[in-house]
């Protein structure tokens, strides 16, 4: 879309394609930039009257309530990227993506900071420290071949022992210098088995958390494996491994039947809640796989508000995004996010979605 | 950096004194009801702020409880909060009806913008403000609060219970001024709102009486109540 003009008259970027200026990517974790993890910028946006404002996440507990409700992804970060040789002698990166029912893997192959599209079914890619990826077919292809393989994974020892030795945080190319995987863990993580962070959750420390307790702002638990992202405008989210606790489901049903919000952080969440929600808008227990997109057609009936990173144009989250927000208020967000210098990515600002 | 959240800002006498202070250095959080006319209000504070100064402007009701949060937020995040001016009013129902007819809820709505909010403006800010060398509120009165004019009661009771509030405040809070001022009548959309068809154009404009009132903030005068026709005079701070 292009240009428009939003209700108080001023000109808007298009969501589907704005241009993210370099100097806007965090390419560095707060922490390197001199601020703790809750110092970063948020944001605000509320629905009702179309506020913005511009605050800083550690005054996220001023801004809820008493009987709200924060849905977290306790999905801990892996160290998903290991080095490996192909039967070239290329050297390769192998991202593990999703694992698949049957101790089968989703991966990718990367050659530098690009997608390998040249491997075959068959081939295999010997992993450093002695493991081995073998391409079983093609998961997901693209405009230039085969990004996504069925694989399996073979390691010398259980899989996450290992990764914690030969593997790293899986990095993209606007990201300086190699963090540990700590930098990519959410403080309240729990369960290994994300190949991306759920950056939004972030910010969040122990104080932020404890505050919201104080507050009587109740904090409740789920988990959805992140994959790889799409890479692709054409390619629809992957279906991810989730699991939704049956203390959480009702937790948000009496949240919402008191009056209270139920605020997610991140998109991982809306996604995990929308798949376990019933026409009614009654949230239940639920685990596996989901397929799930959200967007403005099929509506938000599990959540009131988001929390979330700023995401890049046609991102597939925009859809998610523009669910809960609404179009208006979601473009004057980005529009001032980017004339404010917000900055971008899992390093980046935050933005807060309420009703 | 000194930081001001000044309510009622995108007309009259907020505006004009949001203008004012930004003049004066000060960094300030903006809020009206209206979105269209506080960004113009703001594009003229805007061009007004000096040094290092910032703006953040926020559109919403004063009487929204999740609005006021997010406007001592936005405080926060300029660097804190040394001044909470409560100058959003509201006159009630208009024409100014006698006391005997006059609609309750009405009288309500009057008494939580021109009571209730600002009294939960200053609980919120309270935190930051107790982080300022020199706290300040200054909520805007009316000689409407002491005179019993006929019609101005809704109004009128509720600046009279602000101005007991201020009093209130300002004994048990000693580190913080607190200043009650009557601006006297200006030419103003609230005022023309009470005389409906009558012209007003003898009053002073805002723009005339906000410089007392930020002589009035840089001053070292205690708190109290205060009219604006005699901070004219008030000694400058040394």
């Amino acid at each position: 879309m292009t240009a428009t003009v939003s209700d108080a008259g001023r000109a808007l970027v298009g969501l589907a394609d704005f241009t993210l200026p370099a100097e806007l990517e965090a390419d560095v974790p707060p922490e390197a930039r001199g601020i703790t993890r809750d110092a970063v910028r948020m944001l605000v946006a509320r629905r009702h009257d179309g506020a913005i404002a511009h605050t800083h996440f550690s005054e996220l507990p001023r801004l809820l309530d008493e009987g709200d409700l924060v849905v977290v992804n306790t999905s801990g970060t892996l160290a998903a990227a290991v080095p490996g040789t192909d039967g070239a002698g290329r050297r390769l990166e192998v991202h593990l993506s999703t694992e698949l029912p049957a101790g089968l893997w989703t991966v990718e192959l990367r050659l530098g900071t690009d997608p390998w599209f040249g491997a075959g079914a068959g081939d295999a890619v010997a992993l450093d420290g002695g493991g081995r990826v073998d391409l079983l077919t093609p998961y997901s292809v693209g405009a230039a071949g085969v990004r996504l393989w069925v694989a399996t994974v073979h390691t010398p020892e259980p899989l996450h022992s290992f990764l914690a030795v030969h593997g790293r945080p899986i990095r993209y190319g606007y990201v300086r210098g190699s963090w540990p995987l700590s930098a990519y863990q959410n403080v309240y993580a729990t369960e290994p088995g994300s190949a991306e962070m759920p950056s939004a959750g972030r910010p969040f420390t122990p104080e932020v958390l404890t505050r919201l307790v104080a507050r009587g702002v109740g904090v409740a638990p789920l988990v959805l494996h992140t994959g790889v992202a799409s890479l692709e405008a054409s390619e629809p989210p992957f279906p991810e491994r989730y699991r939704v606790p049956g203390a959480t489901a009702h937790r948000v049903n009496d949240t919402r039947r008191q009056g209270g919000r139920v605020v997610a952080v991140g998109t991982t969440v809306v996604r995990a809640l929308e798949t376990v929600v019933d026409a009614r808008g009654v949230v239940h227990a639920g685990a596996g796989w989901t397929d799930t997109v959200v967007t403005p057609e099929r509506a938000v009936r599990s959540v009131d508000g988001l929390l979330t990173g700023w995401h890049e144009p046609e991102a597939s989250h925009l859809a998610m995004l523009e669910a809960v927000a609404g179009r208006v208020l979601l473009e004057r967000s980005y529009a001032a996010a980017l004339s404010e210098g917000y900055l971008w990515h899992e390093f980046g600002d935050v933005h807060l979605v309420l009703p | 950096m000194a930081v001001a959240l000044v309510t009622g800002a995108s007309r009259g006498l907020g505006r004009a004194l949001a203008r004012g202070l930004a003049e004066q250095g000060w960094s300030l959080v903006l809020e009206a009801r209206g979105a269209e006319i506080l960004e113009d209000a703001a594009g003229e504070t805007r061009a007004a702020l000096t040094g290092g100064a910032q703006l953040s402007v926020i559109t919403g009701d004063v009487a929204d409880a999740g609005h006021r949060r997010l406007l001592v937020a936005a405080a926060e995040a300029l660097g804190g909060l040394d001044l909470v001016v409560n100058n959003a009013s509201t006159l009630g129902p208009t024409p100014l009806p006698d006391l005997v007819t006059y609609p309750l809820d009405g009288l309500r709505r009057a008494f939580e913008v021109n009571v209730v909010a600002p009294l939960a403006l200053v609980q919120l800010a309270a935190p930051l403000l107790r982080r300022s060398a020199r706290p300040a509120v200054l909520n805007v009165t009316s000689d409407a609060a002491v005179e019993p004019y006929p019609g101005w009661g809704g109004y009128g009771s509720s600046k009279a219970a602000l101005d007991q509030l201020s009093a209130v405040l300002a004994v048990e809070e000693p580190t913080f001024v607190v200043w009650a001022v009557d601006p006297g009548d200006m030419r103003t959309q609230m005022h023309q709102d009470a005389f409906p068809g009558e012209d007003i154009s003898d009053r002073p404009l805002p723009d005339a009486v906000a410089p007392g009132l930020v002589r009035l903030i840089e001053s070292d005068l205690p708190s109290g109540r205060y009219r604006a026709a005699d901070l004219a005079a008030a000694p400058a701070r040394p």
